[in-house]
């Protein structure tokens, strides 16, 4: 695997991680209540950009390393 | 640097040093390292964000400087690419095109080579860490052409200031677009506060017109932010450029969504963030503009350095006097140097007489004299006469280029201290997207509920945000974090000080060849000197002349003078030398002869001289017992006496010592009061090294020392816990030099000496090494308090971002707050980095003894001597 393409699917697996918080997010805060709905699809976004760019430097290196 | 090659497990590795351009910070050096390390045939990646340089370790085989060059300009950054024009003449046909494009294509570092036929031109483009412009006109004139750079020699030397201005230019025309809007955003924002009211129009807060006024700020001077993110974020990396774009972003999303949708939840239409978007776009401008001013400065010894260098030479070839340009001369030509011009490269004075000004390189004040075989240092200026000299050191040979090489390389490494600002500054960014989820998670689900009251202000302003939702209320606090983390300041703390330190010490004549050499300088308990050549002049001098029986000093001198001056023993030499000096004809002996071992006997004037040691005198039955107690209280002191004899008849002694040198007494006299121990090191016998030791004041003389013992006397000295530098010049002090924290070679020592040591003092003043230490003390306090005011700053100021007084004042910091004082922090370190260019030595001062003893503090009281 090349590392351009280790970087590619950094950044996949990395939105994949990023939906998943952000899917886990919306999920306590639905069942918490009493949040709007503006604020729980605006904080799921939010939480999806900050877990992308959270993990997509530390798979990055990792997925390198394992070409 | 020119490309090396290195043969590591069978394969072969070179290094290169790349220039990258657009890092503003310890994170893009993250970056850049990143992008290089990835690439298959990267060995090792370390990139100097002053220096901006990238330096290599690669397997050419596996991967091409296209490659790195691609992959560098993929996160966001340009590796510096330089054109060379060159005027090619001999050329016929295309076929010559041919070859030249070839050979010079071929070269590792050239990018690209087109040659015009008939222009006579050749454009090379090339990266100068990889290949130099001497080295491409070398391949052209090796295959049988004339080439020689079209007229630019000043415009290369500028070269990378033009690429600073640039960036200077560019950041500030942004500042010109960013600040008059987003004061005017700002009004806006504000109109109804305090006196604005009066003067500035009700239209202008109309959040229509400030998301009119906005746009142009996030999409003019903040779009570089986005367009790099997205660049790193490609490669997997994150830098600054992304903390700016989230922060920037959010702030102008949320402003956009409540002056659209008012009642979208996000703080109502009172709560656009217009002016925080703008200000912080303004804010992170100004600090790009302030590193860009900056790191100019900090490289200003190279500029100096360089700018040192002669252009042009005049040349005797064929008995005829040329001009040519100073890097085309060839060793051994012969050069002639009129008064008030540039001397174009190291030689040798051949005939004529002058006075050189060398204090650019040396720092000495006065002239030198220079006459028949004497040295001359190309850059240097002559001052009075005209001499002719041969070229010895051409090109990258010479003592100057040496010098720029020197300083760039020590501008170009890590210190240890340095390393952990970067590790710290590198990581920094992803900590800080964690702590900026932690804060929103925790505000959103808990903080909000438990703490919001509907009197939250932002800190420092009026502004209420009576009607922010959890959503908003919690994004604020996020985007602050993210905002008042950045560490531009940690990562600027200790390159720029470390740049301007060893700049301040070229300037004395001391060359740092690293910044751990100036770190491990601050931090020294003992100095050890060599002897012969260090302390002492290394070569014997007539110390004393004790007449007898009846003769005259003058005459005793002028005798011996006479019979030693077919003599070519250094002792011999010395009592020549002596007389000379005191103004004595040597006059030539009627008969001369050596006497190994003994000394020499000669006939002048009808006399019969004899001049040696005592067995010599004992041989010959003369009576010398009036003048032995003299002789043996002579050599207590560790002088080697000769006595003299006339007509069979004592005449007197003469003693000869290797002198110390002008300024030995008084750098160990500072150092001592400075609190170090001083301790010598020499192969000499005890006898004569102690009583240099105690002419001069050491604490430890180390005699008899065989120069493979002298390195494991340093490391005794280690182990028991001292941190020491070994002074030396010469061969047998190498590896001394190489075990001691810090080896202070003298420049006019071996060149051995000079390859291992630390530290290069160019001149020989023994009061440098006084100096070198207080340059390392200086910079590494500015360091220190650089990282001081950079930590203390993202210490204080995180936790009041993230929201941890809020429960108590009811006031959160907005983005542009923490923008501003994360501008402030960058500001803080640059001008107290800037404050080092004041730094005088002791010496300099014109009161070495008070100011050693109150503008330094001692390094370390050390218990006396042994």
């Amino acid at each position: 695997m090349k590392p351009g393409s280790a970087v590619r699917q950094a950044g996949i697996f990395g939105l994949l991680v990023a939906l998943g918080a952000a899917v886990l997010f919306h999920g306590v805060a639905a069942f918490l209540g009493g949040y709007p709905a503006v604020a729980r699809y605006g904080g799921a976004a939010w939480v999806f950009l900050l877990a992308w760019i959270i993990t997509m430097p530390v798979l990055a290196p990792l997925l390198k390393n394992r070409t | 640097m020119a490309e090396q090659e290195t043969h590591v497990a069978d394969r072969t590795l070179a290094e290169i040093a790349l220039p990258v351009r657009g890092m503003s910070c310890a994170s893009c050096v993250a970056t850049v390292e990143g992008a290089l390390r990835g690439l298959n045939g990267v060995q090792e990646a370390t990139v100097n964000l002053t220096a901006e340089k990238a330096f290599v370790t690669f397997a050419p085989d596996r991967v091409s400087l296209a490659e790195m060059e691609r992959a560098i300009h993929d996160v966001g950054y340009e590796v510096g690419k330089e054109e060379l024009v060159l005027q090619v003449s001999g050329m016929s046909c295309a076929s010559c095109v041919a070859a030249i494009e070839g050979a010079v294509g071929n070269l590792p570092g050239v990018a690209s080579a087109h040659v015009s036929l008939t222009a006579g031109t050749a454009k090379v483009t090339y990266y100068p860490g990889a290949v130099t412009p001497a080295q491409i006109k070398r391949t052209i004139r090796d295959l049988g052409y004339e080439a020689a750079e079209k007229l630019e020699g000043a415009a290369a030397l500028d070269r990378e200031r033009e690429a600073r201005q640039r960036e200077i230019r560019r950041q500030g025309r942004w500042m010109l677009v960013a600040w008059p809007l987003a004061l005017l955003v700002m009004l806006g924002t504000f109109q109804e506060v305090w006196i604005l009211p009066r003067f500035v129009p009700k239209l202008l807060a109309s959040p229509f017109l400030l998301f009119a006024i906005t746009t142009p700020i996030v999409f003019g001077p903040g779009w570089q932010f986005f367009i790099n993110s997205y660049r790193g974020l490609r490669h997997g990396v994150t830098d600054m450029n992304l903390l700016y774009a989230t922060g920037i972003g959010a702030a102008y999303l949320i402003a956009v969504i409540n002056t659209f949708w008012p009642h979208a939840g996000f703080g109502g239409p009172e709560a656009t963030f217009f002016e925080a978007a703008a200000l912080l776009t303004a804010f992170i401008i100004l600090g790009r503009y302030l590193e860009a001013l900056t790191r100019g400065r900090a490289s200003e010894a190279i500029r100096k350095l360089m700018s040192l260098q002669p252009k042009i030479a005049r040349v005797v070839r064929d008995g005829t006097e040329v001009e040519v340009p100073a890097d085309e001369v060839e060793v051994d030509e012969l050069l002639l140097v009129r008064p008030g011009e540039q001397i174009p490269v190291d030689g040798v004075v051949i005939d004529g007489y002058s006075a050189v000004d060398q204090s650019m390189l040396t720092g000495e004040s006065m002239p030198v004299e220079k006459r028949a075989g004497d040295e001359v240092i190309g850059g240097t200026m002559n001052k009075t006469g005209a001499f002719k000299f041969r070229a010895t050191k051409v090109g990258r040979d010479t003592a100057l280029a040496q010098i720029i090489k020197l300083v760039e390389d020590a501008q170009a490494s890590k210190a240890p201290i340095q390393r952990l600002a970067d590790l710290v500054a590198g990581k920094f960014i992803f900590w800080v997207h964690v702590l900026s989820l932690t804060v929103f998670l925790f505000w959103f689900f808990l903080g909000y509920g438990m703490f919001f009251s509907p009197e939250t202000r932002l800190m420092l302003t009026p502004y209420t945000l009576a009607e922010v939702g959890v959503f908003g209320f919690a994004l604020l606090i996020s985007v602050a974090v993210l905002v008042i983390s950045c560490p531009c300041a940690v990562g600027m703390a200790t390159p720029s000080a470390m740049m301007a330190g060893t700049g301040k010490a070229a300037e004395h004549g001391i060359l740092f060849k690293g910044a751990d050499a100036i770190e491990n300088a601050s931090k020294l308990t003992t100095i050890v000197f060599d002897k012969t050549g260090t302390l002492t002049r290394g070569e014997p001098s007539v110390t004393t002349v004790v007449p007898a029986g009846g003769w005259a000093t003058d005459q005793v001198l002028r005798l011996a003078a006479a019979a030693e001056v077919r003599s070519e023993h250094p002792l011999g030499e010395a009592i020549v030398r002596a007389a000379r000096a005191g103004g004595l004809a040597v006059e030539e002996p009627q008969a001369f002869d050596a006497i190994p071992g003994h000394g020499v006997e000669a006939g002048l004037d009808g006399r019969a001289i004899l001049l040696g040691n005592r067995k010599l005198m004992r041989e010959r039955a003369v009576n010398i017992s009036g003048v032995v107690g003299v002789a043996e209280s002579m050599e207590q002191d560790g002088k080697t006496v000769m006595f003299m004899a006339v007509d069979g008849r004592p005449a007197g002694l003469i003693a000869v010592a290797d002198t110390l040198k002008e300024h030995s007494v008084e750098a160990i006299g500072i150092l001592h009061r400075l609190g170090l121990r001083v301790a010598m090191i020499t192969g000499d016998n005890r006898r004569t090294a102690e009583a240099i030791g105690r002419q001069v004041g050491i604490d430890r003389v180390l005699a008899e020392v065989l120069p493979q013992d002298k390195a494991m006397e340093i490391k005794g000295l280690q182990i028991r816990g001292q941190r020491v530098a070994m002074v030396g010049d010469g061969v047998n002090d190498a590896p001394a030099l190489a075990q001691a924290d810090v080896g202070m070679a003298i420049g006019s020592g071996t060149d051995v000496a000079k390859e291992t040591g630390h530290v290069v003092l160019i001149k020989d003043d023994m009061r440098d090494v006084v100096t070198t230490i207080e340059v390392a003390k200086a910079t590494m306090g500015k360091v220190r308090q650089n990282l001081f005011w950079a930590f203390f700053y993202n210490t204080v100021t995180i936790p009041v971002a993230a929201g941890l007084l809020y429960p108590w004042l009811r006031q959160v910091v907005s983005p542009e707050i923490a923008a501003f004082l994360m501008a402030i922090s960058s500001l803080t370190v640059t001008l107290n980095t800037t404050l080092l260019k004041r730094f005088t030595p002791s010496l300099r001062r014109g009161s070495s003894g008070a100011a050693a003893a109150g503008g330094l503090a001692p390094v370390v009281t050390v218990e006396g001597g042994r």
